[in-house]
């Protein structure tokens, strides 16, 4: 039970009383007036539990795309029901007031606690009504979300007290991640056409495979005629090649203890773990290999998987890579690397890209990666793609003398990161840092080097 | 004996104290605090009982019982009475100490011995009220007043006091047994009923009026009450043959605020209108209603699990700090200079492993500068002070700008 505004105002109205008869009497008989009123009021609300309540929400949303929350009351308490009800989400999901500004962004921090105003519904139902209220929800985070109670609070007929109750209804919102990348696709599926067709001698070689014959124009090379078709056809005739299609390409998102770090915190940043900046980039390589007609896996490990996709393709890869990677959070543990080598070696037997997002940090890296890196290389191309700091590079820019000292550490630090990438590159990898709005467009980048080389 | 007097302290509790605990929990109910202090209250009720029971018990213990008010019976102060009290207990007065002039005058019933001391915001109809009591009474620093109404206008004020150690020169027993002091002469006795004790010039420092069954004493310096001077000369025993002349011993000290005469109703002793407190009863009774009205929120509060907050920058401000705090700007400097070579070299095709002269070199040919400018600033010694190493941050910078410029 609980009381309202208008129950204060009339104990404030007793000061007509009690300057009337200035006694403590008075003030006895006013308090319990207001008391009983109360009371009597709260007995005569219909009852909040005798009211039968549903959810209905979308499986799963896109991150900064807003979805709704349908909650159906039926008032079956057999009086009227007048009563507040709340529609509690967590405060990443819930719409709140001065949401227009920050819309679209992948910000991290939650809402501070305040009053979410969007959740709360006016309800006047006859005994037996049923009505839908309906909640915007904008989710700023990936990830799983379970809905929280649905409270009623049901007002007695005079609005001066109400009964109160919280009743479970359960439901789960899947924020998919956000793929703000898939900008970057059309102008690199652009490039991915350019090298097919393409006559030049230097693509040919391991990787790449006899596509077609053609007209020679001016520019092909001379070396690339085929001197059988020509003299068949009467015309001059070249072959073109294609890199080779049916490759395999395996990303490996470490969700280790490094992942878990906020990446550009300070201005500006979104503060977002660097794992959500590796699943970007898993997200744009995944959808441009699989237009290359590459195979893909895809695989998040710390010390157990985390989340595995394969033998998903076309239309379905998508939808199914965003769905089992919705619900990868970053584990505080340090990642087993020899056995992520172990889940390489059972999943792609064969010659692979295997594509590294982890972070290259040097102290983990020279623990952990460096230790196991020949046994990838020996078979696979590997690429080792590391979620640089915006927060570092602003830090490096310092140039007074209160933060020349930062900018010392930052290139201390810098140093370190290219030795390490040094390092690795000798036992073969492909090393590549970037921000975490430049990594996506660099890793795939990267892959498309690596396919117009035939190094697949 | 002083210093045993003020070591000694005893455990009192204001009676009001439970019921300021109370009303404190109750007016915090609107806040925050409040709605926190309502959840405990209805699943922990015993803890919080416990708890407030705790804080009572070391709020009483650690309260020392003494005030600081002049010539109170409890004060320790060098112009309080304390050692008087308790050696006047010791010999077996009962000491009774009030602050209202009602409390006083029910209190002075006739075989007792009324002790006003200084207080000079009496009012009249209080002193007239004083006056009247069958009581002995000793006045202290009476003010014109009081001492006009007790002594029936025999004795008055003097206004040219005057001082010295001398002899009593009365027949006064107290006096007598008092001897020789220095209390000043402030009195004058205008009356023939009044007898008048260690005069000085015009003046006397004490005077008696017997009337009516009761003796009226009034002594001009309150001197003889004080903690700091009771021990001189013959105050100690002109203060015990005054105030243990009878069992009983009621010592006004009274409260400023006081307005109380001691005749018809006792109005509580407050200068408050009577409607004030029927008022602040329902002011409380609101101030429940509304805290009531606050605690309760919607349904339970909404918790977001949350990820870890370890800023990738975090390692790098550290040992930015390390560097900052060590004052270490040889090992700044020398990682400044290694990056911008390192960018360099890579920009000049220079190899990682490159000596210094070879990259000197490379750059010195990139830039056009003097080679001993490149050496000193990229291989040169550490930097005095903080603001040359932002200096040599930001020629670095040049240097670099310039080889990329090529």
């Amino acid at each position: 039970m609980t009381i309202t505004g208008r129950a204060l105002a009339l104990a404030l109205a007793g000061i007509v009383p009690v300057l009337l008869w200035p006694t403590r009497g008075t003030v006895v008989t006013w308090g319990l007036l207001v008391v009983l009123v109360c009371v009597a009021d709260a007995l005569l609300a219909a009852s909040p539990r005798r009211v039968a309540l549903s959810r209905r929400v979308p499986a799963s949303v896109r991150l900064g795309e807003p979805a709704t929350s349908e909650l159906t009351v039926v008032n079956s308490a057999g009086r009227r029901l007048r009563a507040l009800v709340r529609d509690a989400w967590p405060p990443s999901v819930a719409v709140t007031p001065d949401d227009g500004a920050a819309a679209g962004t992948a910000a991290v921090g939650a809402a501070s606690a305040r009053t979410v105003t969007s959740a709360r519904h006016r309800v006047d139902l006859r005994a037996g009504d049923a009505t839908r209220l309906v909640t915007p929800l904008r989710p700023t985070r990936r990830g799983d979300r379970a809905a929280g109670a649905v409270t009623v609070r049901s007002f007695g007929p005079l609005g001066l007290a109400a009964r109160q109750a919280s009743l479970p209804v359960p439901a789960r919102l899947r924020v998919l991640p956000e793929f703000a990348s898939r900008r970057h696709l059309p102008s690199r599926l652009a490039r991915l056409r350019e090298l097919d067709g393409r006559s030049a001698v230097q693509v040919r070689g391991e990787g790449t495979e006899f596509d077609s014959l053609r007209e020679y124009v001016v520019g092909d090379d001379v070396r690339s005629i085929d001197w059988r078709a020509t003299a068949r056809r009467g015309d001059v005739v070249v072959r073109t090649w294609r890199p080779e299609r049916d490759r395999r390409v395996l990303v490996v998102l470490d969700s280790g203890r490094t992942s878990a770090t906020r990446i550009g915190t300070g201005l500006g940043g979104t503060g977002a773990p660097r794992l959500d900046a590796s699943i970007e980039a898993a997200l744009l390589l995944a959808a441009l290999a699989d237009r290359a007609g590459d195979r893909v896996q895809v695989l998040a490990y710390d010390r157990t998987v985390r989340a595995r996709l394969a033998g998903a393709s076309g239309p379905r890869l998508l939808p199914e890579l965003a769905e089992a990677l919705a619900g990868v959070e970053p584990q505080l543990v340090e990642t087993d690397w020899p056995g992520l080598v172990g889940q390489v070696r059972a999943h792609v037997p064969q010659r692979a890209l295997v594509v590294l997002l982890t972070a290259l940090d040097p102290a983990a890296v020279e623990t952990g990666l460096l230790t196991v890196v020949d046994q990838l290389t020996g078979t696979h191309q590997v690429v080792v793609a590391g979620v640089a700091d915006a927060e570092v590079a602003a830090l490096a820019a310092g140039r007074d003398a209160g933060t020349v000292y930062d900018a010392a550490a930052a290139a201390r630090g810098d140093l370190e990161h290219a030795a390490v990438a040094a390092v690795l590159r000798r036992h073969g990898a492909e090393v590549l840092e970037a921000l975490p709005d430049a990594l996506p467009p660099a890793v795939a980048d990267a892959y498309l080097a690596l396919k117009a080389a035939g190094r697949l | 004996m002083r210093a045993t007097l003020w070591a000694d302290t005893e455990v009192r509790i204001h009676p009001a104290f439970p019921v300021l605990c109370a009303a404190m929990l109750l007016t915090a109910r609107g806040t925050q605090l409040g709605a926190m202090l309502a959840v405990l209250l209805l699943h922990e009720l015993g803890h919080v009982l416990a708890a407030l029971a705790l804080v009572v018990a070391v709020l009483a213990t650690s309260r020392p019982a003494v005030s600081d008010q002049p010539y109170s019976p409890d004060s320790v102060a060098a112009n309080g009475s304390r050692a008087l009290a308790q050696v006047l207990a010791r010999q077996g007065v009962e000491v009774r100490h009030v602050t209202t002039v009602s409390d006083a005058v029910r209190a002075a019933t006739p075989g007792t011995t009324l002790l006003v001391a200084p207080a000079p915001l009496l009012g009249d109809d209080q002193a007239a009220a004083l006056a009247q009591v069958p009581a002995d009474l000793v006045l202290a620093q009476p003010g014109a007043t009081l001492l006009d109404k007790a002594t029936d206008g025999t004795v008055a004020l003097d206004v040219t006091p005057s001082g010295g150690v001398r002899d009593p020169r009365c027949d006064v027993p107290a006096a007598r047994a008092a001897g020789a002091v220095t209390l000043d002469a402030t009195l004058a006795v205008t009356g023939p009923a009044a007898v008048g004790c260690w005069p000085a010039g015009e003046g006397v420092a004490l005077a008696q009026v017997r009337s009516g069954g009761r003796t009226v004493t009034a002594v001009g310096d309150p001197a003889w009450l004080a903690n700091s001077s009771i021990t001189e000369q013959g105050n100690a025993a002109l203060t015990l043959h005054l105030l243990g002349g009878h069992a009983r011993l009621v010592w006004l000290t009274p409260d400023p605020l006081d307005a109380s005469t001691g005749g018809g109703v006792s109005t509580g002793g407050s200068v408050l209108p009577p409607w004030a407190g029927v008022v602040a009863a329902w002011a409380v009774l609101c101030i429940l209603v509304a805290a009531v009205w606050r605690a309760r929120r919607l349904g339970p509060v909404m918790a977001e699990e949350l990820p870890v907050v370890v800023p990738a920058a975090e390692t790098t401000r550290g040992r930015g700090r390390l560097y900052r705090r060590a004052r270490s700007r040889g090992h700044a400097a020398a990682a400044l200079r290694a990056a911008a070579a390192d960018r360099m070299a890579g920009r000049l095709g220079v190899p990682r492993n490159a000596d210094a002269a070879t990259l000197t070199d490379a750059v010195v040919r990139a830039t056009g500068r003097p080679g001993e400018d490149v050496g000193a600033l990229l291989y040169g010694p550490p930097p005095a002070d903080d603001a040359a190493l932002a200096a040599l941050a930001r020629r670095l910078d040049d240097l670099e700008s310039e080889v990329h410029r090529q």
